[in-house]
């Protein structure tokens, strides 16, 4: 199913760090750093308890582009800084904008913020097989 | 204490990672808000993109095997990170330390049999704003030769 994609395109995605979701992914990629899976360590760092992985906040980043495009083979490149953490409870919205189109691949930006809306990615950018 | 500039250029690996279906499968159901298992517990979260778990309708789809969910290389091209992070002679204080950003170029699929080789070097360490920054960059080949995926990886480290 082609999707439309023109300069000025955009597309959202939302996520919800769970109560489990740094557990889940501490399984899934191997990040068991206890800042993110013991609320003890998260306190001590004065973070008031555990916090999510920066690198799922940045797979949601690139989940933002393969739901929209239905096709997890499409990325080229992925950036981001991590500006804030993000902690159990919070809602994440990505926010996308096409900026370009050459060479078979567009170009995005994406806003990501919590539900109080406060930037948790600086920077965060893709460049996308069409 | 600063990081010693004098380690731009240092070299880490190869380090060798077999890319497996259910690892595969694992990552894209943790990254997906699921539990990492599927021997253990019932199937994907729903809704997960089949292309990333279904083997038989990822063989009728434009890669014809189930393959990597686009950030899986955070499972292994991490090692010269890691190294460098660890290596006795930077001193980097880990108690200081966050991820401060991430980039990868992504120049092929991952598939389950691939074998990937990963080797990094430091390719910048400088100050800024009473921080330190600590930047590796890794490639990763597959098996056959193929370079599949380029990662910039930079920690942050408040001195101290």
């Amino acid at each position: 199913m082609a999707k439309d994609i023109q300069v000025g395109t955009t597309f959202k995605h939302e996520r919800t760090c769970t109560k489990y979701q740094p557990i889940y992914y501490a399984g899934g990629s191997g990040d068991f750093n206890p800042i993110h899976i013991d609320d003890e360590v998260g306190r001590k760092a004065g973070l008031g308890g555990v916090i999510l992985q920066g690198l799922c906040t940045f797979a949601w980043l690139a989940e933002t582009v393969t739901e929209f495009q239905q096709d997890p083979g499409k990325i080229r490149k992925i950036r981001a800084r991590f500006s804030r953490p993000v902690v159990i409870g919070d809602t994440l919205t990505y926010e996308a904008k096409v900026t370009g189109i050459e060479g078979g691949k567009f170009h995005a930006e994406v806003v990501a913020k919590n539900q109080k809306g406060e930037e948790v990615l600086k920077g965060a950018a893709l460049e996308v097989s069409l | 204490m600063a990081i010693d500039p004098k380690y731009v250029g240092r070299t880490y690996g190869p380090y060798k990672y077999e890319v497996g279906l259910e690892k595969l499968r694992e990552f894209a159901y943790s990254v997906a808000g699921g539990a990492p298992s599927t021997g253990f517990t019932g199937g994907p979260p729903p809704g997960l993109n089949p292309l990333l778990w279904d083997e038989e309708a990822a063989k009728k789809g434009p890669y014809g095997t189930v393959i990597a969910f686009p950030t899986f290389p955070v499972t292994f091209a991490i090692k010269p990170f890691g190294a460098a992070i660890g290596d006795k002679d930077l001193g980097v204080n880990v108690l200081m330390l966050v991820h401060g950003e991430q980039e990868f170029e992504l120049f092929d699929v991952i598939r389950p049999g691939d074998v990937m080789t990963t080797t990094g070097k430091i390719s910048k360490i400088y100050g800024k704003g009473g921080m330190d920054f600590l930047v590796v960059e890794t490639e990763s080949k597959n098996q056959t030769g193929k370079l599949v995926v380029k990662g910039v990886w930079t920690a942050v480290i408040r001195q101290k």
